[in-house]
């Protein structure tokens, strides 16, 4: 290739004969690089570390041995590689971070303890492509020179931008970990000051002895030179006595000293404590040693005297004793560890925080800096984000920095820490109402994971074996409350582990495990949700269940009518029966939607102002929806469930007992997978689009097949798909294998069938013929499909077979996006006001529907079956907005179907 | 000189700078490593007035040393410039440092260019942080040259701090609030049009997005001006928009380099002189909007305006280079050209691709009753559904390429399946992701680029 400055050299020889060109020539190490490798590769900026992933290191700049390295986080060999943490540490150790004095000031008469606030550093080492931010501090070690080790925490990145783009995040996040630390090495250095105070009196006391011995022994008036010094020694005991009591009293101070540093997050509680213990022991010594006279003077008894007695049967565990007149060479001494120097509560604490920080900066920046960003924008989005977006308070478990200090959250420290609860911040009297139970609770819960205290699917699912034991428990119920037993679910669980891979569904090959760097960008997602498994936690089930029961108690059973399918052909929908004081509108219809013609407020924020102040305000404003005493529409509950004794007889309260689908809140891992599992069903069936149609547009999808675990891969693949699936994914049903009734169909919007060849079996096939045309039926056996056809456009990009994306997380990126645009437009349809109001009172509901009509065909360019789908979302985003805050009961989910001829289609 | 302490021997010479407003930087040095000496302070730049705090020359002294503590140990390649970044809770200061190697009476020196603020301003500095770093590595690789012909550096790096010093004073009046109020924008019009047209609103918009939401905007009306200002800032982050800065009524400000949008008053003759250089050292292409006229033009492509960029840097590092005298500093007005390149100055161009996101989203966010949180919740759902199409875009490159190991040849497959077949959609969309991910323009369109370029290069020279 014929580089620019050849062809200059070519042409222009003669410009440049005059002189010699080289001496113009910049060098390159004064320009920069056209072409930085950078350009080649965009992914390439960090891959000169010799680290796989961000770490944390912990170093010390020891005074015997100089800058070292103590810990990494995680403690694996692996992940740092070959890169070198000594140098690393002597690097980032001689950053001049103090800039203040440390030890025995000249001419103060006490060495000093100095408080140093910490400091903050970024740094790098360009060659090495290993950039650090640094949290410097320092602990208290009575051995210690000055008392002070210096240590530091440093966040070691190959990205230098995510370091600093996430500075105030690190910042706040190490400096909790510095002040557990430090509290811990306080009460530490409390307790070690407290034995040195011990061996000091005790060595005072028998110094005494010897010189009052010594004395007696000699001649009057005439001192040996032995005695003189053991005199001496005694004198510089009784300073080390008094230095000793001196930096106790500089200890207890430590709450008093102004913070010079505005983002230390100290958190009081600690500091209050710390103090007490110091408060404690100063009292304890202020009246000890009682010397008995100089040095010269006459001695007192030798032995310890009756306080100081007493104070040994305070405290039997430890044993004072004599210490030497000349301590121990500085390089002959063994200084503490990191683990000695502080309370082992408090270590435990500081490295399970720094442990949860490396998990939660975890992954590349895009990634992270996306996630974020996407997670302030959907704050805003509440009466959208229950569509199709996880729980936002689950995602944010692991992406949000803990409001308590580290030690809050150990499960061990209730007696270290019964009350009162810590804060961060000033105001430690706002939280002193917080219950110890409820951060018992949370502790629990971080450990075991978001998902931990919920529910898994299995036990929620419906068999017939579940159904009878769930019959024949249901009398124990609150006996099973006080006990965390879960008979089923290990089987389940292990039914599901040991199924061969589905045939359908093999993971493609290409989805292994990365080992590269990048692959930690998804780690990222896992720490929060991974341990669902461990969830052993029936008791929620059950009072979700004894609430549904109650709920369903109170429905009036005489508003449904059951209806036969004749029935049904012969109308539009499936209706509640009209009683004479409440008559419920065909909602949900196409040509009846809800309308939202209320407005929110003006001048609040979105989530305040979708608030309705309560469903009888929202029909005093000219609602025309159904706000009755019937279920919360998210539980699943229905006004159907309770009211049909009929149709609840088959399942009746073991029915409900299991209302969920996924039982638990899907983390954004599980939903990844499944989107492996949606890309893998889109390219495998060709109808795909029009499975999810019926998902998108309200119509419950049966997915029949005999391969439970085919089944519910299956179903956890489409469940992506369902709008408003509920928090634990209510709307969907795993797995069922009885035969499911009407209103199950209201209640679920997919459901997983078990296909069985027995008298039950041929009763769910009827279930399902009975049913068909309001249904969907997936077949996983025969891989056919029975639904309405569709031949909309918006969603053949989600669901186009000969799509090139690769990856399940890749293809569940491009769905959000898609989901997202959809709700937007949902939104955009539901408040939009003149779609749904006549604009003057000749206007009657047809010019309305026109309006709306053309509104979605020549504005939002969608068709018949695209238009579907937007109209129920917008149904059900009425039905949320009109929901009264704190999630209490709405408008039910009316009941509809639109009878349109199905197709089968089959591969 | 001030002194609160005495400054150490041989004095420190200090330049104190005029700046307008309140200055947060509190001062900034210029260290070097002398190997007998150790760390010595050799210039201190001070603004002139009324501080936030107030730091002694002996303690500005005493942390300018801080700097290069641990420097002995550098092993960076020659010319390499690393950033370090104190937050020092003791001294309450943020202390922000460029080292670098350079020549010094003969000898190959560490040096330092620091620049010290307060530590309360930490949340005011840290969005402005990569403006700063960005624009003072580029005045040390000046710098070293300088050096390296024995010149004195200081005069150089004066070029580039007095600009930073009235950068940060100017944000701290003028820069756009992290929460603005729809209100204040046009978006809050009863219908579109009401404030400017349609189609120049939708123009305006796209193009700012095409452009990784780079935008200055000019004009006559200061009102209007910063209307729009605050209107494009809609679609920026939280950061973004403290990096960006609403134009003043009386005056206007000068144009900086690196602020995401900036709102710049014409003079009395209706014009405003944009310097060629300063827009060109933007990390990211601009777009320009002209309230008064209406009229939207923009700068290339990242992919174009990176290697325009890199050319011209060469170019203007070349020509400091045979400056065969310590006076002649070529002025940043000067534009740069030689025997090999010739910046082409139309750099502002009519915006090529028009796009339908944009376009549908001013439709259909005027349908919605203005005064409620309608129209927020609209942008913010439009905002939201373009990083996660950016995201999805980044994570199909990712795999096609196998993390850039192997060449992106499927650009079609790729607007088909993301459903980014408009072409300013596309734009939109890869904006966004190259600020996720910086050179991924260069990545996926940058070798036939890079390639008509070099062809151009050859033909010219003949």
């Amino acid at each position: 290739m014929i580089g620019s400055p050849d062809v200059v050299a070519f042409t222009r020889d003669d410009d440049f004969s005059q002189a010699n060109p080289e001496l113009w020539l910049l060098p390159e190490e004064f320009s920069i690089p056209l072409h930085p490798l950078a350009d080649s590769n965009p992914w390439a900026k960090t891959s000169y570390a010799k680290f796989t992933k961000d770490f944390i290191l912990i170093s010390e700049f020891s005074e015997q041995v100089g800058p070292q390295p103590l810990l990494t986080i995680p403690d694996d060999p692996r992940v740092c590689g070959t890169f070198d943490l000594n140098y690393f540490s002597l690097r980032i150790m001689s950053v001049d971070y103090q800039a203040s004095f440390v030890g025995h000031p000249p001419g103060s008469g006490y060495p000093r303890l100095s408080f140093v606030e910490d400091s903050r550093v970024v740094l790098g080492d360009s060659k090495e492509g290993a950039f650090a931010y640094v949290h410097h501090l320092t602990l208290y070690d009575l051995e210690a020179r000055g008392f002070v080790r210096p240590f530091c925490m440093a966040y070691v990145s190959a990205d230098e931008r995510k370091i600093m783009l996430q500075f105030q995040e690190l910042s706040l996040r190490f400096s909790q970990a510095s002040e557990c630390l430090k509290a811990g090495n306080r009460r530490a250095f409390a307790k070690e000051l407290q034995r040195k105070l011990r061996d000091l009196e005790y060595t005072h006391s028998v110094l005494q002895r010897e010189e009052g011995l010594q004395r007696e022994a000699g001649p009057q008036c005439v001192y040996s030179a032995h005695a003189v010094e053991k005199a001496n020694e005694l004198a510089n005991v009784e300073k080390s006595i008094y230095e000793h009591r001196d930096l106790l009293k500089q200890l207890s101070s430590y709450h008093r000293q102004p913070r010079r540093d505005p983002h230390a997050a100290a958190c009081h509680r600690c500091v209050a404590e710390c103090l007490s213990q110091c408060e404690e022991l100063l009292e304890q010594y202020a009246k000890l040693p009682a010397r008995p006279s100089g040095p010269s003077g006459p001695s007192g008894p030798a032995g310890p005297g009756p306080e100081e007695e007493e104070g040994v049967k305070r405290r039997p565990s430890y044993t004072p004793q004599l210490i030497k007149a000349k301590s121990a060479k500085c390089f002959d001494k063994r200084l503490k560890t990191l683990k000695e120097l502080c309370d082992e509560t408090f270590y435990e604490a500081t490295v399970e925080l720094l442990k949860e920080t490396e998990r939660s900066f975890r992954g590349d920046l895009c990634y992270l800096h996306t996630r974020r960003l996407d997670r302030a924008l959907r704050r805003t989005l509440r009466l959208t984000d229950f569509l199709f977006e996880e729980d936002l308070n689950a995602e944010d478990e692991t992406g949000t920095l803990r409001a308590f200090c580290a030690v809050s959250h150990t499960a061990d420290n209730h007696t270290l820490l019964n009350a009162p609860p810590i804060v961060l911040g000033p105001e430690p009297a706002e939280l002193d109402a917080l219950d110890p139970s409820s951060e018992a609770s949370h502790t629990q819960e971080s450990e075991l994971g978001p998902g931990g205290s919920q529910l898994e699917s299995s036990p929620s699912d419906q068999t017939l074996e579940t159904q009878e034991s769930s019959e024949e428990t249901k009398g124990s119920f609150s006996s099973d409350k006080s006990g965390p037993g879960h008979a089923e679910k290990p089987e389940s669980e292990a039914c599901i582990k040991s199924e061969p891979p589905d045939s359908d569904l093999t993971p493609d090959p290409d989805h292994n495990t990365d080992l590269e760097r990048e692959s930690s960008s998804e780690d990222m997602e896992t720490t929060a949700g991974e341990d669902d498994n461990g969830d052993q936690t029936p008791v929620s089930l059950l009072e979700v269940v004894s609430e549904l029961e109650a709920a369903g108690d109170e429905v009036p059973s005489d508003l449904l009518v059951p209806l036969d399918t004749a029935c049904c052909m012969a109308q539009d929908g499936f209706l509640y029966e009209a009683s004479p004081r409440e008559v419920l509108p065909r909602l949900g219809s196409s040509s009846h939607p809800r309308v939202v013609n209320q407005e929110p407020q003006a001048l609040l924020p979105v989530q305040d102002a979708y608030a309705v102040g309560s469903p009888g305000s929202a029909r005093a404003a000219g609602l025309e929806l159904p706000v009755g005493p019937l279920g919360d529409a998210g539980s699943g509950a229905s006004a159907e469930d309770g009211s049909d004794g009929t149709m609840s007889a088959s399942t009746g309260s073991d029915r409900a007992a299991s209302p969920v689908g996924y039982g638990a809140v899907a983390t954004q891992r599980q939903r990844k997978k499944a989107a492996q599992g949606a890309l893998r069903f889109v390219r495998q069936y060709p109808f795909a689009v029009q499975a999810l149609w019926c998902l998108l547009s309200g119509r419950t999808l049966v997915v029949l097949g005999a391969d439970e675990g085919r089944v519910r891969r299956l179903v956890a693949a489409l469940a992506l798909f369902v709008p408003a699936p509920g928090k634990c994914g209510e709307r969907i049903q795993a797995w069922l294998s009885c035969p499911f009734t009407l209103t199950d169909l209201q209640r679920w919007k997919l459901i997983g069938l078990q296909r069985v060849a027995s008298p039950v079996g041929s009763s769910m096939l009827h279930s399902l013929s009975r049913y068909s045309r309001y249904i969907a039926i997936l077949d996983a056996d025969q891989r056919s499909l029975r639904c309405p056809s569709y031949r909309g456009h918006v969603l053949s990009n989600v669901a186009d077979h000969r799509t090139c994306i690769r990856r399940g997380s890749t293809y569940f990126l491009h769905l959000q996006s898609t989901l997202c645009r959809l709700a937007a437009r949902a939104f955009l349809l539901t408040f939009t006001h003149h779609l749904h109001l006549p604009v003057s009172c000749a206007e009657g509901p047809a010019a309305v529907e026109g309006r709306r009509r053309c509104f979605l065909q020549e504005q939002l360019g969608l068709g018949e079956e695209d238009g579907r789908v937007l109209l129920y979302l917008s149904q059900l985003i009425t039905q949320r907005y009109l929901q009264p805050p704190g999630g209490g009961s709405a408008a039910p989910p009316t009941f509809t179907f639109n009878y349109t001829t199905s197709v089968f289609y089959k591969i | 000189m001030s002194s609160g302490c005495p400054p150490q021997s041989p004095a420190v010479a200090k330049s104190e700078v005029a700046v307008e407003g309140e200055c947060p930087l509190l001062a900034a040095t210029f260290a070097y490593w002398d190997n007998i000496l150790g760390p010595r302070v050799r210039h201190i730049w001070v603004p002139k007035g009324e501080q936030l705090m107030f730091l002694s020359d002996g303690e500005i002294t005493f942390l300018a040393n801080h700097t290069l503590n641990g420097e002995i140990l550098r092993s960076a390649e020659c010319g390499a410039v690393d950033v370090k970044f104190f937050v020092l809770a003791e001294k309450g200061v943020i202390i922000v440092s460029l080292i670098f190697d350079g020549e010094l009476k003969g000898d190959k020196n560490t040096c330092a260019l620091s620049i010290i603020l307060p530590q309360t301003e930490l949340a005011f500095y840290l969005p402005l942080h990569t403006i700063c770093v960005e624009r003072l590595k580029h005045v040390i690789r000046k710098g070293r040259i300088w050096m390296q012909k024995g010149y004195n550096i200081i005069s150089v790096l004066s070029l580039e701090i007095v600009p930073i010093m009235e950068l940060l004073a100017s944000m701290k009046t003028h820069s756009v609030p992290e929460d603005i109020d729809i209100k204040d924008t046009v978006l809050n019009d009863d219908d579109i049009g009401d404030s400017c047209h349609e189609d120049f609103l939708h123009k305006a918009i796209s193009s700012h997005l095409q452009t990784c939401g780079c935008s200055i905007v000019v004009g006559s009306n200061p009102e209007k001006v910063n209307k729009i200002v605050r209107t494009l800032c809609l679609f920026l982050t939280q950061a973004e928009r403290k990096s960006s800065r609403l134009c003043r009524a009386d005056s206007s400000f000068k144009y900086d380099t690196g602020l995401f949008v900036q709102g710049l008053l014409k003079d009395s003759t209706g014009s405003f002189v944009l310097p060629f250089r300063q827009v060109l050292y933007s990390p990211y292409p601009t777009t320009h909007i002209d309230v008064d006229i209406n009229t939207v033009k923009q700068m290339p492509p990242c992919h174009e305006h990176t290697y325009n960029q890199r050319r011209y840097m060469r170019s203007e590092l070349s020509t400091l280079w045979k400056t065969d005298s310590e006076e002649d500093i070529p002025p940043d007005t000067v534009i740069h050209t030689d025997e090999a390149f010739t910046p082409d100055l139309n750099i502002f161009q009519d915006v090529a691709h028009t796009d339908t996101l944009v376009k549908s989203f001013i439709d259909e966010v005027f349908m919605l009753k203005p005064g409620l949180s309608l129209r927020s919740t609209y942008l913010a759902q439009f905002l939201l559904l373009l990083h996660r199409k950016a995201l999805a875009l980044l994570k199909y490159i990712e795999d096609e390429t196998q993390k850039g190991k192997k060449p992106f040849r499927s650009l079609r497959n790729l607007k088909t399946d993301l459903d980014l077949t408009v072409e300013g959609d596309l734009t939109i969309v890869m904006a966004f992701a190259e600020k996720l991910r910086a050179g991924l323009h260069s990545f996926v369109f940058g070798k036939p680029f890079l390639t008509s370029m070099q062809e151009r290069d050859v033909l010219m020279s003949f």
